[in-house]
This record gives structure tokens, sequence and C-alpha cells, in this order.
């Protein structure tokens, strides 16, 4: 049987080498650590946050005061040492290892002293407040499904972002537009490829191969973000499935 | 940061999950479902003005164990032309990179959802018999299902039976060799149902047989041992008190845990179930002479009572006759 | 065993059997040869009429209907023929008739039969 059909394009897409917060947690070089901690916290301090807020039922101090110590421990307690990616994922590993900070710390705010050497990137919980706003005080499903939606809600964020960058990079606003419009905004619901057409003054054609191209890099950006958030392929498979799972309509 | 509240999650998942399918013959109706490694979409096909299913990969595939896995799986469906097995139109790889197949639409309803519908026990076995026939149709040609259950079973809307999903089916022999003799050594599969490398057993647990589960090798009879399951399941949901024992004989024996102790054929699985709905008896439940005797008269009992009638009118005539 | 067959046998053990119960007739005992003998004939013909019929027709509700017309006019033709003045039209016609059905029915439901052309 050969395997030299286009079928096995999908293949040669994939790095082969992969780089992943958690080797690189545990990397011997600061640096390395560095880095993995500041990829870590990008991804998961609002989930951190409003698990610790909803599901804690913290105010916005003691969850701001958490949401840092929790990172802090992170690092100088090597928390992702300990992980094994064969008993779970990371994903749930760190909203277990939250817990286990909100249930040790002390109301009388037993801080970590924060390693001088390290420098958390500063985080705006004020936005990350304001979102509160927007969630049902109750949050359905539980606190897997909660920390997990929020840990969506981040990565979609991200790669949204490095979306439009790359197409203003690429001067390529219009197919950034057209995606807002269909998948952000959902201001397309009544509308037809040709009225979308008439409105950015373009083809009806160009909509769907502008809008394909934008959910192609979208998707490439959201599995890229997420393969660095896993440990190993199968984790990483597996995050990917239900990260993208839908509701069958 | 843009906001992302829960409806532009969703709609953003579905965007990141629809396949690409500019530069192909084929635009994006919907989705259908969602399996282990895929999903399935409605898609026009442009150029047969037709709508469609195209199985795409969903998940990541860096190895790209799953694009193997699919073109085994549309290969093996190719192969086997049968009006019960929905039939393969194309192959190919998505601009996005990810392999697809598309086949015939099936506008119809799973088993599961359709069996409420069919309220006797008769329907329901003749509904089984026409699920046997892809399935030893697949048999002769070498290949085995291993995900045989209701959900992966469809019923069109002229009640025509397709089986799908034959995502974990395998090849037992290559294509060129000739069909196998009923020899359950020449039918041993090629390769075991052992985990997969990420540890997950394929199959679907209370229809998969013993054997399978435990990952050893596996051959027709662990397809035999799920139709017996779906059997079961369109049995049980009957009042479970009112199933005759020769037709709870015919499933346990599908369902025996030891293989050799199962239907060795599907054929003869179907057969016992024909002969269960003839009134016949069944290889699953043997009778003493007494009960065959009792089977023969309920089977002929028309002609037995218009006999007894002839009989009962002779007498009366004989008994009434003027003398 | 092929229909018109089938009606033969079924028609001529169910024609000796009626003949034999003659012999409950004192008055006929004489004659129980000719009776079994005149009855095994008529149920062979009928059970070839009835046999053939089924051949071309599939149908139960026909097949039971002929034959029961056949078997009453066997019968008749029987009780017509008898001597004296009474023809026990009705003692010979009643369980000729239920013989036809029994011929009917199982040439109907048993035996091999040429398919039916379309009608």
């Amino acid at each position: 049987m050969s395997d030299r059909t286009p079928f096995y394009g999908a293949s040669q897409q994939f790095p082969l080498t992969r780089w992943s917060v958690v080797e690189a947690a545990r990397s011997p070089n600061p640096e390395q650590r560095q880095r993995a901690l500041e990829t870590l916290i990008s991804a998961y301090w609002k989930p951190v946050y409003k698990y610790i807020r909803l599901h804690w039922n913290k105010d916005g101090e003691q969850a701001k005061d958490l949401t840092q110590d929790f990172f802090a421990r992170v690092l100088e307690k090597r928390l992702l040492d300990r992980f094994d990616p064969a008993r779970a994922r990371l994903r749930t590993y760190l909203r277990l290892c939250v817990d286990g900070v909100v249930m040790n710390t002390d109301k009388s705010a037993q801080r970590l002293k924060r390693g001088g050497d390290v420098t958390l990137v500063s985080l705006d919980f004020e936005t990350a407040e304001g979102e509160l706003q927007h969630l049902p005080i109750a949050a359905a499903g539980g606190p897997e499904e909660l920390f997990a939606r929020e840990f969506a809600r981040s990565l979609f964020a991200h790669a949204v972002a490095e979306l439009r960058t790359r197409c203003e990079q690429e001067f390529k606003t219009l197919h950034f537009q057209i995606f807002e419009l269909y998948d952000i905004d959902g201001g397309a619901k009544e509308l037809t490829y040709d009225d979308v057409a008439r409105r950015f003054g373009i083809k009806a054609t160009d909509v769907t191969n502008y809008l394909a191209f934008a959910r192609r890099e979208f998707r490439q950006r959201v599995l890229d973000e997420l393969r660095k958030m896993t440990a190993t392929e199968e984790e990483f498979r597996q995050e990917a499935q239900s990260l993208l799972g839908v509701k069958i309509s | 940061m843009t906001w992302i509240d829960d409806a532009t999650l969703e709609r953003l998942r579905r965007a990141a999950d629809s396949p690409s399918l500019e530069g192909t013959r084929y635009t994006l109706i919907g989705k259908l479902g969602q399996g282990g490694m895929g999903g399935v979409y409605r898609v026009e096909d442009r150029q047969l003005e037709r709508h469609v299913a195209m199985k795409v990969i969903s998940v990541p595939d860096a190895e790209g164990e799953l694009s193997r896995r699919l073109l085994q799986e549309a290969r093996i469906i190719a192969r086997l032309e049968h009006p019960g097995i929905v039939p393969i139109h194309d192959t190919g790889t998505l601009s996005d990179g990810r392999p697809y197949y598309a086949m015939k639409l099936v506008e119809g309803q799973r088993l599961d959802e359709y069996v409420s519908g069919v309220t006797t026990v008769s329907d329901r076995l003749r509904l089984f018999l026409r699920i046997c026939d892809p399935v030893a149709f697949a048999h002769a040609r070498g290949v085995l299902h291993r995900d045989l259950k209701p959900a992966n079973i469809m019923v069109g809307p002229f009640g025509e039976v397709l089986v799908m999903d034959w995502g974990l089916s395998r090849m037992l022999f290559p294509a060129n060799k000739p069909e196998p003799q009923p020899d359950q050594n020449a039918l041993q599969s090629t390769d075991s149902s052992a985990p997969t490398q990420h540890g997950t057993l394929l199959g679907t647990p209370g229809y998969m047989a013993p054997e399978q589960q435990t990952g050893q090798p596996v051959d027709a009879r662990a397809d035999i041992y799920s139709l017996g399951a779906v059997l079961e399941f369109l049995l049980t949901r009957m009042n479970p008190g009112s199933v005759p024992r020769a037709l709870a004989a015919i499933q346990k024996q599908s369902m025996a845990t030891n293989p050799d102790q199962r239907y060795q054929t599907v054929k003869e699985l179907a057969k016992d179930v024909e002969h269960f709905l003839d009134g016949l008896p069944v290889r699953a439940y043997p009778e003493g002479p007494l009960r065959r005797a009792w089977r023969w008269i309920l089977r002929n009992r028309a002609w037995l009572l218009l006999l007894l009638i002839y009989v009962v009118v002779r007498a009366l005539l004989i008994y009434f006759r003027p003398r | 065993m092929n229909k018109a067959l089938l009606g033969m046998l079924v028609g001529g053990v169910l024609g000796v059997f009626d003949g034999l119960s003659a012999w409950f007739t004192p008055a006929a005992r004489s004659q129980m040869a000719n009776i079994v003998f005149g009855s095994t004939i008529k149920g062979l013909i009928a059970g070839v009429l009835i046999g053939f019929f089924a051949r071309k027709v599939h149908s139960l509700a026909l097949g039971i209907i002929f034959g029961l017309a056949v078997g009453l006019l066997l019968a008749y033709a029987v009780a017509a023929t008898q001597p004296g003045p009474n023809h026990y039209y009705f003692e010979i016609m009643l369980p000729g008739g239920i013989v036809g059905v029994l011929i009917g029915y199982a040439t109907q439901r048993f035996g091999h039969g040429a398919p039916t052309r379309a009608s």
C-alpha cells in the first residue's frame, strides 16, 4: 500500500519536535523555566482567577492574591515536576493544585516570598473581574467544566489576538474582519455571502475563501497554543478533541 | 483582548472544527455527528448536485496514524459493495491538511431511535436479519467490523438497513486473495485488537466480545458476539417476560464467553433466527420429541383444526344418521 | 412435491377415510368396496383439480373457496346418483365440502407450484 498519496499531507504540517511548558518547566536552565512559567501564566491566569472567584467564592482581592500565590508556588515548589501525564491532563492537574493552594492558605494571608530572580507578568485582574460579570454566579457542570471552559476561553482569546496580528502584518485585515463578522460577533446569521460581499466590496467567492483562510489559521493558532500546554501527543489529541468538541445542531 | 462570551466561544469552536472545503467540489451544510477520531458532516457535492456525508479527521494527527486509519477505513468500505453498506464516493485531503472521505448520506434513523416504532418480536427479528446480511457479506470478503452496535446501524426511509462506521474494521487478508472457506483458522485477524499505543481499547463496552476486551486476536466470532448484543438490545426493549426461550437461547449462544461455543458464522446465527420465525426448531434450543410434536402441531394448527372439524362432522353425521 | 400431486395424495387419503366411514351405516356395508373406491376416486379428482388451481393461483382464500366449490360439486354429483328416494345431500355434501376445504388449504400452504402469471 503506497503512502505517497495526497492523503498523507496532514502529517507533514506539524513539527516533529514539540515545545511544552511541562518539559520546559523541568529544565535546569532558569531562562527556560521562566519562559515556561510565563507561557503557563499567560494561558492559565484568567481561568485560575475566575475559578477561585466562582468555585471557591473568594472576593476579588483574595482571588488576586491566591492566583499570584499559586503561580509562585508552581515556580518555587516546582509543581510541574510532579505532573504525570499518564494519570491526568495538565489542565486537571493544575486545577487540583489550585484547590490545594486555596485550601491550605490561611486567612492571615501567609504570602510566599516571591523569589527575586522571578518576575511575574503583570496581570490585568480588573479586566478579568469585568469579564466575570458576564458569567453566571453558579457555574453549570461542576468545577472541571468551569475550569475547562475558562481555559478554552483564554486559549481562544489568545488565538484570536494572534490571528488579528498576523492578518494585519500580512495586509489581510479584510480576512480577519469577515472572520470577526461570522465567528466572533455572530453578525452574519441573516446575511448571505452576497450580502457580505457587497458590504466589504468583494466577490462572494472571496468571502468564502477569506473566511476559510481565517478559520484555518485560527485553528492552527489554537492547536499551536494547545500543543504547548500538553505534555504528550495523546494528551494533546484528547485536549484538542474536548476543546473542539462541538454541540451537534 | 477581545472578550469571548459563551455564544462566541461556541461559534469559535465550530469555526476551528469546521473543515476547510475550498478547493474541493463540496460546500459545507452542517455537522451530523462526531466519532472517536473524526467528525461527519453533511456537505453538498456541487458537481453532482446532491448531498453527501463527509468524514473528516478532527483531531491533530502529527504522526499520520489517523490518516492511515481513515484511508484504510475508506478502502475497506470501498471493497464492500452491498446494499447494506454505505458506499464511498471520494477520498482526499482538505486544504487545512485534514484527510477525508465522502460517502452516501443516509437519511434515516439510528437503530436505537428506530426500534421504538417496531412493536412485535417478529418484526424486530426481521430487522435483525437485515443487519446480519451485510455483516455476513463483509465476513465473506474478509472484513471484520469490530464495533457493531445500535448506534452504528441506520435504518433508511424505506426500511433499508445500513451498517455504518467501519472505522475499527480490519482486513483479514489482502484484496487479491480468494474468499475464505468456512474455516475459523483462515479467519483469524492478522492484527489483534490490542490497546492502541495511546492506551485506549477500541470498541464499545457491552457490545465488545470478551476476547476483544482483553486485547486477544479476534475473528468473525467477535462480530457474532456483537450481533448477539444487538439482538439482546432489540429484545430487551420489549417486556422481558415475553421473550421466548428459544430466542433467548439464540441470543445467549451468540454471546457465549468462549468463541468456540458461539455460532461460528453469521449465516448460522441468521438461520436459527429464521427457523424461529418459521416456527421450526432452533439449534440453540434442543427440544425433546414431545416439544417437537407440540411445535409441529402449533405450526400446522389451522390444517389440523380443519381435519378435526371434518372428523367431528363425520362422527356427528354417523351418530345422528337416520336408523 | 408439487401441488397437484399433493392435492391428489390428500384427496386420495381423505377419500379412503370418507369411504370407510360408510361402515357405520349397516345398510351400506355390503357396498363397502364400491363406496371406498368411488370415494377415493372422488378425492383424487378433487385433489388434482384443486392442486392445479393452486399451481396457478397463489391465494389461500381463493384456494379454500375453490376447494369448497369442487368438494361440494363432486359430493353433489355423488349424492344425486344415490339410488332410492333419499339422496342424503346434506350427509354427503357437508363432509365433501370440508374435504375440499382441507385440500384447498393444504395445496395453497404446502407443496411447490409454478409461479403465477402477473394478473
